[in-house]
Protein backbone atom coordinates (compact mmCIF):
# COMPACT_ATOMS: atom_id res chain seq x y z
CA UNK A 1 0.00 0.00 0.00
CA UNK A 2 1.22 3.49 -0.90
CA UNK A 3 -0.15 6.60 0.77
CA UNK A 4 0.67 10.28 0.50
CA UNK A 5 -1.16 12.69 2.81
CA UNK A 6 -0.99 16.48 2.34
CA UNK A 7 2.32 16.20 0.60
CA UNK A 8 4.02 19.42 -0.47
CA UNK A 9 7.25 19.69 -2.40
CA UNK A 10 9.11 22.80 -3.37
CA UNK A 11 12.44 23.40 -5.06
CA UNK A 12 14.67 26.42 -4.99
CA UNK A 13 15.72 27.53 -8.46
CA UNK A 14 18.11 30.45 -8.27
CA UNK A 15 16.33 32.95 -5.99
CA UNK A 16 12.91 31.54 -6.72
CA UNK A 17 11.07 28.96 -4.72
CA UNK A 18 8.98 26.72 -6.98
CA UNK A 19 6.12 24.81 -5.42
CA UNK A 20 5.68 21.61 -7.40
CA UNK A 21 3.21 19.79 -5.16
CA UNK A 22 0.62 21.51 -3.00
CA UNK A 23 -0.98 19.41 -0.31
CA UNK A 24 -1.47 16.32 -2.47
CA UNK A 25 -3.05 13.23 -1.02
CA UNK A 26 -3.15 9.89 -2.79
CA UNK A 27 -3.63 6.30 -1.70
CA UNK A 28 -2.95 3.14 -3.72
CA UNK A 29 -4.33 -0.04 -2.14
CA UNK A 30 -2.79 -3.48 -2.57
CA UNK A 31 -4.13 -5.07 -5.78
CA UNK A 32 -5.17 -1.68 -7.11
CA UNK A 33 -4.00 0.05 -10.29
CA UNK A 34 -4.03 3.84 -10.14
CA UNK A 35 -3.24 6.04 -13.10
CA UNK A 36 -1.80 9.48 -12.51
CA UNK A 37 -2.49 11.85 -15.38
CA UNK A 38 -1.74 15.48 -15.96
CA UNK A 39 0.04 17.91 -18.28
CA UNK A 40 3.80 18.30 -18.35
CA UNK A 41 5.12 20.10 -15.28
CA UNK A 42 2.03 19.32 -13.22
CA UNK A 43 4.04 17.38 -10.58
CA UNK A 44 3.22 13.78 -11.58
CA UNK A 45 6.82 12.57 -11.66
CA UNK A 46 7.66 14.44 -8.47
CA UNK A 47 4.79 12.68 -6.70
CA UNK A 48 5.95 9.35 -8.18
CA UNK A 49 9.49 10.07 -6.94
CA UNK A 50 8.22 10.86 -3.44
CA UNK A 51 6.08 7.73 -3.28
CA UNK A 52 9.07 5.80 -4.66
CA UNK A 53 11.32 7.14 -1.87
CA UNK A 54 13.64 8.83 -4.36
CA UNK A 55 12.66 12.29 -3.16
CA UNK A 56 11.59 13.37 0.29
CA UNK A 57 8.61 15.72 0.63
CA UNK A 58 8.98 19.25 1.98
CA UNK A 59 6.01 18.50 4.21
CA UNK A 60 3.24 15.93 4.55
CA UNK A 61 3.24 12.27 5.33
CA UNK A 62 4.19 9.29 3.14
CA UNK A 63 3.53 5.66 4.00
CA UNK A 64 4.93 2.70 2.10
CA UNK A 65 3.47 -0.66 3.09
CA UNK A 66 2.31 0.94 6.32
CA UNK A 67 5.71 2.32 7.18
CA UNK A 68 6.25 6.04 7.46
CA UNK A 69 9.08 7.06 5.14
CA UNK A 70 8.89 10.88 4.85
CA UNK A 71 10.88 11.34 8.04
CA UNK A 72 13.52 8.76 7.18
CA UNK A 73 17.10 9.89 6.61
CA UNK A 74 18.28 9.80 2.97
CA UNK A 75 20.64 6.94 3.91
CA UNK A 76 17.66 4.75 4.84
CA UNK A 77 15.78 5.29 1.59
CA UNK A 78 17.76 2.87 -0.65
CA UNK A 79 16.85 0.04 1.72
CA UNK A 80 13.14 0.98 1.51
CA UNK A 81 13.33 1.12 -2.30
CA UNK A 82 15.03 -2.28 -2.36
CA UNK A 83 12.38 -3.92 -0.20
CA UNK A 84 9.16 -2.26 -1.25
CA UNK A 85 9.38 -0.58 -4.65
CA UNK A 86 9.81 -1.75 -8.23
CA UNK A 87 10.34 0.88 -10.93
CA UNK A 88 9.54 0.87 -14.65
CA UNK A 89 10.87 3.79 -16.69
CA UNK A 90 9.85 5.23 -20.05
CA UNK A 91 13.42 4.83 -21.38
CA UNK A 92 13.68 1.29 -19.92
CA UNK A 93 17.04 2.14 -18.24
CA UNK A 94 18.42 -1.34 -18.70
CA UNK A 95 22.12 -1.89 -18.17
CA UNK A 96 23.55 -2.05 -21.68
CA UNK A 97 26.43 -4.45 -20.91
CA UNK A 98 24.14 -6.96 -19.17
CA UNK A 99 21.91 -9.54 -20.83
CA UNK A 100 18.18 -9.61 -20.12
CA UNK A 101 18.71 -12.26 -17.46
CA UNK A 102 21.62 -10.40 -15.89
CA UNK A 103 19.61 -7.19 -15.74
CA UNK A 104 16.94 -8.94 -13.68
CA UNK A 105 19.47 -10.94 -11.68
CA UNK A 106 21.43 -7.81 -10.77
CA UNK A 107 18.25 -6.25 -9.33
CA UNK A 108 17.76 -9.45 -7.32
CA UNK A 109 21.40 -9.23 -6.18
CA UNK A 110 20.78 -5.70 -4.89
CA UNK A 111 17.75 -7.04 -3.01
CA UNK A 112 19.86 -9.77 -1.39
CA UNK A 113 19.38 -12.62 -3.88
CA UNK A 114 22.51 -14.63 -4.57
CA UNK A 115 23.84 -17.43 -6.78
CA UNK A 116 21.68 -20.07 -8.41
CA UNK A 117 18.51 -19.00 -6.64
CA UNK A 118 18.79 -15.47 -8.04
CA UNK A 119 19.55 -16.84 -11.47
CA UNK A 120 16.59 -19.24 -11.39
CA UNK A 121 14.29 -16.46 -10.14
CA UNK A 122 15.47 -14.13 -12.92
CA UNK A 123 14.75 -16.81 -15.50
CA UNK A 124 11.31 -17.44 -13.98
CA UNK A 125 10.48 -13.74 -14.16
CA UNK A 126 11.61 -13.53 -17.78
CA UNK A 127 9.51 -16.58 -18.59
CA UNK A 128 6.59 -14.83 -16.90
CA UNK A 129 6.93 -11.78 -19.14
CA UNK A 130 7.32 -14.01 -22.21
CA UNK A 131 11.04 -13.50 -22.76
CA UNK A 132 12.37 -16.91 -21.75
CA UNK A 133 13.89 -17.35 -25.19
CA UNK A 134 15.61 -13.92 -25.09
CA UNK A 135 17.23 -14.18 -21.70
CA UNK A 136 20.79 -14.11 -23.06
CA UNK A 137 20.21 -11.17 -25.39
CA UNK A 138 21.79 -7.81 -24.70
CA UNK A 139 19.35 -4.84 -24.60
CA UNK A 140 20.68 -3.61 -27.95
CA UNK A 141 19.42 -6.84 -29.53
CA UNK A 142 15.91 -6.49 -28.11
CA UNK A 143 12.98 -4.50 -29.49
CA UNK A 144 11.48 -1.63 -27.46
CA UNK A 145 8.62 -3.83 -26.24
CA UNK A 146 11.00 -6.58 -25.23
CA UNK A 147 13.21 -4.12 -23.36
CA UNK A 148 10.20 -2.83 -21.45
CA UNK A 149 9.20 -6.38 -20.58
CA UNK A 150 12.70 -6.94 -19.18
CA UNK A 151 12.25 -3.73 -17.19
CA UNK A 152 8.92 -5.03 -15.84
CA UNK A 153 10.57 -8.33 -14.91
CA UNK A 154 13.24 -6.32 -13.08
CA UNK A 155 10.55 -4.31 -11.27
CA UNK A 156 8.80 -7.51 -10.22
CA UNK A 157 12.05 -8.97 -8.87
CA UNK A 158 12.21 -9.43 -5.14
CA UNK A 159 8.43 -9.52 -4.62
CA UNK A 160 8.22 -5.83 -3.78
CA UNK A 161 4.61 -4.87 -2.93
CA UNK A 162 4.49 -1.70 -5.07
CA UNK A 163 5.24 -1.03 -8.74
CA UNK A 164 5.75 2.54 -9.90
CA UNK A 165 5.81 3.11 -13.63
CA UNK A 166 6.66 6.33 -15.45
CA UNK A 167 5.19 6.46 -18.97
CA UNK A 168 5.74 2.70 -19.41
CA UNK A 169 4.04 2.64 -22.81
CA UNK A 170 5.37 6.00 -23.99
CA UNK A 171 7.99 4.50 -26.28
CA UNK A 172 5.97 1.50 -27.45
CA UNK A 173 3.56 0.72 -30.25
CA UNK A 174 0.01 -0.30 -29.33
CA UNK A 175 0.62 -4.06 -29.47
CA UNK A 176 3.69 -3.92 -27.24
CA UNK A 177 1.95 -1.36 -25.01
CA UNK A 178 -0.97 -3.76 -24.51
CA UNK A 179 1.40 -6.57 -23.54
CA UNK A 180 3.05 -4.38 -20.91
CA UNK A 181 -0.29 -3.29 -19.49
CA UNK A 182 -1.32 -6.92 -19.28
CA UNK A 183 1.76 -7.58 -17.17
CA UNK A 184 0.77 -4.75 -14.80
CA UNK A 185 -2.74 -6.17 -14.56
CA UNK A 186 -1.34 -9.58 -13.65
CA UNK A 187 0.98 -8.05 -11.05
CA UNK A 188 -1.95 -6.27 -9.48
CA UNK A 189 -4.66 -8.91 -9.67
CA UNK A 190 -2.68 -12.12 -9.19
CA UNK A 191 0.08 -10.88 -6.91
CA UNK A 192 -1.90 -8.21 -5.06
CA UNK A 193 0.66 -5.49 -5.73
CA UNK A 194 -0.09 -1.77 -5.67
CA UNK A 195 0.53 -0.29 -9.13
CA UNK A 196 0.86 3.44 -9.79
CA UNK A 197 1.29 4.47 -13.42
CA UNK A 198 2.15 7.98 -14.55
CA UNK A 199 1.07 8.43 -18.14
CA UNK A 200 -0.29 10.63 -20.90
CA UNK A 201 -1.34 7.56 -22.84
CA UNK A 202 -5.11 7.11 -22.96
CA UNK A 203 -4.63 3.42 -23.90
CA UNK A 204 -3.65 2.77 -20.29
CA UNK A 205 -7.00 3.87 -18.85
CA UNK A 206 -8.89 0.58 -19.38
CA UNK A 207 -6.74 -1.30 -16.88
CA UNK A 208 -7.05 1.34 -14.16
CA UNK A 209 -9.14 0.98 -11.04
CA UNK A 210 -8.86 4.73 -10.53
CA UNK A 211 -7.57 7.68 -12.55
CA UNK A 212 -6.19 10.66 -10.69
CA UNK A 213 -5.62 13.94 -12.50
CA UNK A 214 -3.08 16.39 -11.22
CA UNK A 215 -2.65 19.99 -12.36
CA UNK A 216 -0.32 22.69 -11.05
CA UNK A 217 0.66 20.50 -8.14
CA UNK A 218 -2.86 19.77 -6.97
CA UNK A 219 -5.15 16.77 -7.44
CA UNK A 220 -8.05 18.12 -9.48
CA UNK A 221 -10.14 15.06 -10.28
CA UNK A 222 -10.33 11.49 -9.11
CA UNK A 223 -12.49 8.96 -10.96
CA UNK B 1 26.41 -12.18 -8.16
CA UNK B 2 26.44 -10.28 -11.42
CA UNK B 3 29.84 -8.68 -11.97
CA UNK B 4 28.47 -5.41 -13.29
CA UNK B 5 31.78 -3.58 -12.73
CA UNK B 6 33.68 -5.88 -15.09
CA UNK B 7 30.83 -5.96 -17.61
CA UNK B 8 30.62 -2.16 -17.78
CA UNK B 9 34.41 -1.86 -17.99
CA UNK B 10 34.73 -4.39 -20.81
CA UNK B 11 31.59 -3.27 -22.64
CA UNK B 12 33.41 -0.38 -24.28
CA UNK B 13 36.56 -2.16 -25.37
CA UNK B 14 38.27 0.88 -26.86
CA UNK B 15 37.88 2.81 -23.63
CA UNK B 16 39.16 -0.18 -21.69
CA UNK B 17 42.21 -0.41 -23.95
CA UNK B 18 42.90 3.32 -23.43
CA UNK B 19 42.60 2.95 -19.66
CA UNK B 20 44.85 -0.08 -19.57
CA UNK B 21 47.32 1.59 -21.96
CA UNK B 22 47.67 4.48 -19.54
CA UNK B 23 48.46 2.14 -16.67
CA UNK B 24 50.75 0.04 -18.87
CA UNK B 25 52.65 3.13 -19.94
CA UNK B 26 53.12 4.26 -16.36
CA UNK B 27 54.13 0.81 -15.10
CA UNK B 28 56.58 0.27 -17.97
CA UNK B 29 58.09 3.69 -17.47
CA UNK B 30 58.55 3.16 -13.75
CA UNK B 31 59.86 -0.42 -14.06
CA UNK B 32 62.26 0.29 -16.95
CA UNK B 33 63.50 3.60 -15.56
CA UNK B 34 63.99 2.16 -12.10
CA UNK B 35 65.47 -1.00 -13.65
CA UNK B 36 67.96 1.07 -15.64
CA UNK B 37 68.70 3.12 -12.56
CA UNK B 38 69.29 -0.01 -10.51
CA UNK B 39 71.38 -1.48 -13.32
CA UNK B 40 73.57 1.61 -13.56
CA UNK B 41 73.70 2.00 -9.79
CA UNK B 42 74.88 -1.59 -9.39
CA UNK B 43 78.05 -0.52 -11.26
CA UNK B 44 78.71 1.94 -8.47
CA UNK B 45 79.17 -0.85 -5.97
CA UNK B 46 79.55 -4.12 -7.83
CA UNK B 47 83.27 -4.43 -7.01
CA UNK B 48 82.58 -3.94 -3.31
CA UNK B 49 79.78 -6.48 -3.38
CA UNK B 50 81.77 -9.10 -5.28
CA UNK B 51 85.09 -8.64 -3.45
CA UNK B 52 85.76 -11.06 -0.69
CA UNK B 53 86.46 -8.35 1.90
CA UNK B 54 84.54 -7.75 5.12
CA UNK B 55 86.16 -4.34 5.68
CA UNK B 56 87.51 -1.66 3.35
CA UNK B 57 90.06 0.83 4.64
CA UNK B 58 89.83 4.02 2.61
CA UNK B 59 91.38 7.46 2.73
CA UNK B 60 89.38 9.92 4.82
CA UNK B 61 85.95 10.83 3.41
CA UNK B 62 86.28 8.89 0.18
CA UNK B 63 82.97 9.45 -1.58
CA UNK B 64 82.78 6.34 -3.72
CA UNK B 65 84.87 3.45 -4.94
CA UNK B 66 85.92 5.19 -8.19
CA UNK B 67 86.95 8.55 -6.70
CA UNK B 68 89.53 7.62 -4.14
CA UNK B 69 92.48 9.24 -2.43
CA UNK B 70 95.85 7.73 -1.64
CA UNK B 71 97.59 6.85 1.61
CA UNK B 72 100.76 4.99 2.51
CA UNK B 73 100.89 1.40 1.39
CA UNK B 74 102.74 0.60 4.60
CA UNK B 75 99.61 1.09 6.69
CA UNK B 76 98.88 -2.43 5.53
CA UNK B 77 101.24 -3.79 8.17
CA UNK B 78 99.39 -2.05 10.96
CA UNK B 79 96.20 -3.66 9.76
CA UNK B 80 97.68 -7.11 9.39
CA UNK B 81 98.81 -6.98 13.01
CA UNK B 82 95.28 -6.42 14.31
CA UNK B 83 93.89 -9.50 16.05
CA UNK B 84 91.03 -11.03 14.09
CA UNK B 85 92.38 -10.03 10.68
CA UNK B 86 92.90 -13.15 8.57
CA UNK B 87 94.18 -11.35 5.53
CA UNK B 88 94.74 -7.80 4.30
CA UNK B 89 96.04 -6.51 0.95
CA UNK B 90 96.54 -3.19 -0.74
CA UNK B 91 94.26 -2.33 -3.64
CA UNK B 92 94.70 0.59 -6.00
CA UNK B 93 91.76 1.84 -8.07
CA UNK B 94 93.14 4.49 -10.38
CA UNK B 95 92.09 6.36 -13.49
CA UNK B 96 94.64 6.57 -16.33
CA UNK B 97 94.58 7.21 -20.07
CA UNK B 98 94.85 4.37 -22.56
CA UNK B 99 96.19 5.08 -26.04
CA UNK B 100 94.07 3.50 -28.81
CA UNK B 101 95.42 2.17 -32.13
CA UNK B 102 93.68 5.10 -33.80
CA UNK B 103 95.92 7.53 -31.95
CA UNK B 104 93.13 8.74 -29.72
CA UNK B 105 93.12 8.09 -26.01
CA UNK B 106 90.38 6.97 -23.63
CA UNK B 107 90.15 6.75 -19.89
CA UNK B 108 90.56 3.41 -18.17
CA UNK B 109 89.84 2.55 -14.54
CA UNK B 110 92.61 0.21 -13.42
CA UNK B 111 92.47 -2.12 -10.44
CA UNK B 112 95.87 -3.05 -9.04
CA UNK B 113 96.24 -6.02 -6.67
CA UNK B 114 99.00 -8.49 -5.96
CA UNK B 115 96.67 -11.47 -5.73
CA UNK B 116 93.41 -11.00 -7.59
CA UNK B 117 92.18 -14.55 -7.14
CA UNK B 118 92.40 -14.28 -3.36
CA UNK B 119 89.87 -11.44 -3.34
CA UNK B 120 87.50 -12.57 -6.09
CA UNK B 121 88.43 -9.56 -8.21
CA UNK B 122 87.54 -9.75 -11.07
CA UNK B 123 84.68 -12.16 -10.46
CA UNK B 124 83.93 -13.28 -14.01
CA UNK B 125 86.72 -14.28 -16.35
CA UNK B 126 86.14 -14.65 -20.08
CA UNK B 127 89.73 -15.54 -20.97
CA UNK B 128 93.22 -15.60 -19.45
CA UNK B 129 95.04 -16.52 -16.26
CA UNK B 130 95.05 -13.87 -13.53
CA UNK B 131 98.18 -15.22 -11.85
CA UNK B 132 100.20 -14.26 -14.91
CA UNK B 133 99.52 -10.57 -14.39
CA UNK B 134 102.57 -10.37 -12.11
CA UNK B 135 104.89 -11.70 -14.79
CA UNK B 136 105.20 -8.62 -16.98
CA UNK B 137 103.49 -5.63 -18.53
CA UNK B 138 100.23 -7.45 -18.73
CA UNK B 139 96.67 -6.30 -18.59
CA UNK B 140 93.19 -7.76 -18.30
CA UNK B 141 90.39 -5.70 -19.84
CA UNK B 142 86.67 -6.00 -19.33
CA UNK B 143 84.88 -6.99 -22.52
CA UNK B 144 82.42 -4.10 -22.09
CA UNK B 145 85.32 -1.77 -22.93
CA UNK B 146 84.82 -2.58 -26.60
CA UNK B 147 82.24 0.24 -26.78
CA UNK B 148 84.89 2.83 -25.89
CA UNK B 149 88.11 1.16 -27.03
CA UNK B 150 86.89 -0.49 -30.22
CA UNK B 151 87.61 -4.17 -30.88
CA UNK B 152 90.42 -5.79 -28.90
CA UNK B 153 91.46 -9.35 -28.15
CA UNK B 154 93.85 -11.35 -26.04
CA UNK B 155 97.34 -10.86 -27.46
CA UNK B 156 96.73 -7.25 -28.51
CA UNK B 157 98.83 -4.42 -27.09
CA UNK B 158 97.61 -1.11 -25.68
CA UNK B 159 99.70 1.77 -24.35
CA UNK B 160 99.03 3.20 -20.90
CA UNK B 161 101.12 6.11 -19.60
CA UNK B 162 103.76 5.34 -22.21
CA UNK B 163 103.96 1.72 -21.20
CA UNK B 164 103.13 -0.96 -23.75
CA UNK B 165 100.76 -3.40 -22.07
CA UNK B 166 99.77 -6.76 -23.47
CA UNK B 167 96.19 -7.86 -23.06
CA UNK B 168 96.40 -11.37 -21.62
CA UNK B 169 92.85 -11.82 -20.46
CA UNK B 170 89.26 -10.63 -20.64
CA UNK B 171 86.65 -10.20 -17.93
CA UNK B 172 82.91 -9.62 -17.85
CA UNK B 173 80.54 -7.52 -15.70
CA UNK B 174 83.31 -5.32 -14.37
CA UNK B 175 81.92 -1.90 -15.25
CA UNK B 176 82.34 1.41 -13.50
CA UNK B 177 79.49 3.79 -12.77
CA UNK B 178 81.11 6.44 -14.93
CA UNK B 179 81.14 3.98 -17.87
CA UNK B 180 84.94 4.24 -17.97
CA UNK B 181 86.16 0.76 -19.04
CA UNK B 182 87.75 -1.30 -16.30
CA UNK B 183 91.12 -3.08 -16.47
CA UNK B 184 93.22 -5.13 -14.08
CA UNK B 185 97.00 -4.95 -13.64
CA UNK B 186 99.54 -6.01 -11.06
CA UNK B 187 99.66 -3.72 -8.00
CA UNK B 188 103.35 -2.81 -8.40
CA UNK B 189 102.97 -2.30 -12.14
CA UNK B 190 100.18 0.18 -11.54
CA UNK B 191 102.32 2.11 -9.05
CA UNK B 192 105.08 2.26 -11.67
CA UNK B 193 102.68 3.58 -14.32
CA UNK B 194 101.93 6.71 -12.29
CA UNK B 195 104.83 7.05 -9.84
CA UNK B 196 104.14 10.70 -9.15
CA UNK B 197 100.82 9.83 -7.52
CA UNK B 198 101.18 6.19 -6.59
CA UNK B 199 104.76 5.49 -5.53
CA UNK B 200 104.58 3.94 -2.06
CA UNK B 201 100.82 4.58 -2.02
CA UNK B 202 97.61 2.62 -2.10
CA UNK B 203 93.98 3.70 -2.31
CA UNK B 204 92.38 0.89 -0.30
CA UNK B 205 93.24 -1.93 1.99
CA UNK B 206 90.99 -4.94 1.73
CA UNK B 207 90.49 -6.80 5.00
CA UNK B 208 89.17 -10.30 5.54
CA UNK B 209 88.32 -11.37 9.06
CA UNK B 210 89.39 -14.57 10.72
CA UNK B 211 86.57 -17.02 11.44
CA UNK B 212 84.81 -16.04 14.66
CA UNK B 213 86.30 -12.55 14.75
CA UNK B 214 83.92 -9.76 15.72
CA UNK B 215 83.51 -7.30 12.88
CA UNK B 216 82.94 -4.20 14.99
CA UNK B 217 85.82 -4.99 17.37
CA UNK B 218 88.24 -5.48 14.48
CA UNK B 219 86.94 -2.36 12.82
CA UNK B 220 87.40 -0.27 15.97
CA UNK B 221 90.92 -1.57 16.42
CA UNK B 222 91.89 -0.74 12.83
CA UNK B 223 90.34 2.69 13.19
CA UNK B 224 92.33 3.25 16.36
CA UNK B 225 95.55 2.39 14.56
CA UNK B 226 94.68 4.43 11.45
CA UNK B 227 92.95 7.51 12.84
CA UNK B 228 93.24 9.45 9.57
CA UNK B 229 91.55 6.77 7.49
CA UNK B 230 87.99 5.48 7.32
CA UNK B 231 87.16 1.85 7.94
CA UNK B 232 83.98 0.74 6.23
CA UNK B 233 82.03 -2.48 6.41
CA UNK B 234 81.07 -3.94 3.05
CA UNK B 235 77.39 -2.97 3.40
CA UNK B 236 78.24 0.53 4.57
CA UNK B 237 80.68 1.08 1.73
CA UNK B 238 78.12 -0.14 -0.84
CA UNK B 239 75.59 2.28 0.58
CA UNK B 240 78.02 5.24 0.61
CA UNK B 241 79.15 4.60 -2.96
CA UNK B 242 75.59 4.36 -4.23
CA UNK B 243 74.32 7.31 -2.22
CA UNK B 244 77.04 9.51 -3.68
CA UNK B 245 75.68 9.07 -7.20
CA UNK B 246 72.04 9.25 -6.17
CA UNK B 247 72.28 12.32 -3.96
CA UNK B 248 75.30 14.30 -5.09
CA UNK B 249 74.78 14.16 -8.84
CA UNK B 250 71.06 14.89 -9.16
CA UNK B 251 70.60 11.43 -10.64
CA UNK B 252 68.25 10.48 -7.81
CA UNK B 253 66.17 13.61 -8.29
CA UNK B 254 66.04 12.98 -12.02
CA UNK B 255 64.89 9.42 -11.41
CA UNK B 256 62.35 10.54 -8.83
CA UNK B 257 60.92 13.04 -11.31
CA UNK B 258 60.70 10.40 -14.04
CA UNK B 259 58.94 7.96 -11.73
CA UNK B 260 56.68 10.73 -10.41
CA UNK B 261 55.74 11.84 -13.92
CA UNK B 262 55.13 8.25 -14.97
CA UNK B 263 52.80 7.75 -12.02
CA UNK B 264 51.12 11.09 -12.64
CA UNK B 265 50.45 10.28 -16.29
CA UNK B 266 49.06 6.89 -15.31
CA UNK B 267 46.83 8.35 -12.59
CA UNK B 268 45.55 11.13 -14.83
CA UNK B 269 44.70 8.72 -17.64
CA UNK B 270 42.96 6.29 -15.30
CA UNK B 271 41.13 9.09 -13.47
CA UNK B 272 40.02 10.67 -16.72
CA UNK B 273 38.83 7.48 -18.37
CA UNK B 274 37.04 6.28 -15.24
CA UNK B 275 35.45 9.70 -14.82
CA UNK B 276 34.24 9.87 -18.42
CA UNK B 277 33.08 6.27 -18.09
CA UNK B 278 31.12 7.30 -14.98
CA UNK B 279 29.58 10.17 -16.92
CA UNK B 280 28.71 7.87 -19.81
CA UNK B 281 27.11 5.40 -17.42
CA UNK B 282 25.58 8.10 -15.29
CA UNK B 283 22.03 7.08 -16.12
CA UNK B 284 22.84 3.45 -15.40
CA UNK B 285 24.34 4.36 -12.04
CA UNK B 286 21.27 6.49 -11.31
CA UNK B 287 19.18 3.41 -12.14
CA UNK B 288 21.26 1.38 -9.68
CA UNK B 289 20.37 3.96 -7.05
CA UNK B 290 16.70 4.06 -8.07
CA UNK B 291 16.28 0.29 -7.80
CA UNK B 292 17.76 0.26 -4.34
CA UNK B 293 21.51 0.48 -4.74
CA UNK B 294 23.35 2.79 -2.39
CA UNK B 295 26.32 5.06 -3.03
CA UNK B 296 28.48 2.33 -1.52
CA UNK B 297 27.25 -0.14 -4.17
CA UNK B 298 28.39 2.26 -6.91
CA UNK B 299 31.68 3.03 -5.14
CA UNK B 300 32.33 -0.72 -5.10
CA UNK B 301 31.72 -0.83 -8.86
CA UNK B 302 34.15 2.06 -9.45
CA UNK B 303 36.82 0.62 -7.15
CA UNK B 304 36.56 -2.78 -8.80
CA UNK B 305 36.91 -1.17 -12.22
CA UNK B 306 40.00 0.68 -11.02
CA UNK B 307 41.50 -2.52 -9.60
CA UNK B 308 40.78 -4.40 -12.84
CA UNK B 309 42.41 -1.64 -14.89
CA UNK B 310 45.36 -1.65 -12.49
CA UNK B 311 45.85 -5.42 -12.67
CA UNK B 312 45.51 -5.57 -16.47
CA UNK B 313 47.74 -2.51 -16.97
CA UNK B 314 50.31 -3.77 -14.50
CA UNK B 315 50.47 -7.22 -16.14
CA UNK B 316 50.95 -5.67 -19.59
CA UNK B 317 53.52 -3.18 -18.27
CA UNK B 318 55.43 -5.88 -16.44
CA UNK B 319 55.60 -8.06 -19.53
CA UNK B 320 56.65 -5.09 -21.65
CA UNK B 321 59.41 -4.24 -19.18
CA UNK B 322 60.79 -7.76 -19.48
CA UNK B 323 60.45 -7.60 -23.26
CA UNK B 324 62.64 -4.49 -23.52
CA UNK B 325 65.47 -6.06 -21.48
CA UNK B 326 67.13 -7.85 -24.43
CA UNK B 327 66.88 -4.65 -26.49
CA UNK B 328 68.51 -2.65 -23.70
CA UNK B 329 71.15 -5.33 -23.23
CA UNK B 330 72.16 -4.89 -26.89
CA UNK B 331 72.76 -1.22 -26.08
CA UNK B 332 74.90 -2.25 -23.12
CA UNK B 333 72.27 -1.25 -20.57
CA UNK B 334 71.15 -3.47 -17.74
CA UNK B 335 67.51 -3.29 -16.63
CA UNK B 336 67.58 -4.68 -13.10
CA UNK B 337 64.03 -5.68 -12.19
CA UNK B 338 63.89 -6.77 -8.59
CA UNK B 339 60.87 -8.93 -7.59
CA UNK B 340 60.39 -6.90 -4.40
CA UNK B 341 60.29 -3.70 -6.41
CA UNK B 342 57.85 -5.31 -8.86
CA UNK B 343 55.62 -6.16 -5.88
CA UNK B 344 55.90 -2.59 -4.65
CA UNK B 345 54.99 -1.21 -8.10
CA UNK B 346 51.99 -3.56 -8.21
CA UNK B 347 50.71 -2.32 -4.86
CA UNK B 348 51.42 1.27 -5.92
CA UNK B 349 49.55 0.74 -9.20
CA UNK B 350 46.47 -0.58 -7.43
CA UNK B 351 46.55 2.19 -4.82
CA UNK B 352 46.99 4.92 -7.43
CA UNK B 353 44.25 3.54 -9.69
CA UNK B 354 41.83 3.28 -6.77
CA UNK B 355 42.79 6.83 -5.80
CA UNK B 356 42.09 7.90 -9.38
CA UNK B 357 38.60 6.41 -9.12
CA UNK B 358 37.90 8.67 -6.13
CA UNK B 359 37.47 11.55 -8.59
CA UNK B 360 34.28 9.83 -9.74
CA UNK B 361 33.02 9.27 -6.19
CA UNK B 362 31.93 12.86 -5.76
CA UNK B 363 29.98 12.73 -8.99
CA UNK B 364 28.20 9.62 -7.81
CA UNK B 365 27.57 10.98 -4.31
CA UNK B 366 25.82 14.04 -5.69
CA UNK B 367 23.89 12.05 -8.29
CA UNK B 368 20.14 12.58 -8.19
CA UNK B 369 18.34 9.32 -9.01
CA UNK B 370 15.35 11.38 -10.16
CA UNK B 371 17.11 11.74 -13.50
CA UNK B 372 16.04 8.18 -14.32
CA UNK B 373 12.62 9.61 -15.04
CA UNK B 374 13.91 12.09 -17.57
CA UNK B 375 13.58 11.07 -21.17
Amino acid sequence: MLEATNVCKSFVEGRQRVEVLRSVSLRVEPGEIVILEGPSGSGKTTLLSILGCILTPSSGQVLVDGRRVDSQSPRALPEIRRRYIGFVFQQFNLFAPLTARENVEYALNLKGGRGRNARAEAERLLDAVGLGDRRDFLPRDLSGGQKQRVAVARALAGNCPAILADEPTGSLDSQNGAQILDLFRQASRRENRSVLIVTHDSRVRPIADRVVCIRDGCVVTEA
Amino acid sequence: MIDIARKILLHDKLRFVITVSGVTFAVTLVLVQMGLFRGILSHASITIEKANAGLWVTSRNTANVDFCGTFSEHYLHRIRSVPGVARADNLIVWYLRLRLPTGASEGVMLYGLKDFTGWNIPWQLAAGDLTKLRCGNYLFLDASGIRRFGPFAVGDFREIMGRRMKIIGLTREAESFTTTPVGFVDFQRLQEMDPYNLKGKTTYVLVRLAPGADLSTVRQEIQKRLPYNDVRTQAEWVSISRRYWVVSTGLGLNMFLTVFLGCLVGVVIVAQTLYTSTLDHYREFATVKAIGGSNADIYRILIKQAVLAAVAGFAAGWMLSYAVRPVMAKLGLTVGIDPRFVGLVFIGTVVLCVSASLVSFRKVATMDPVLVFRA
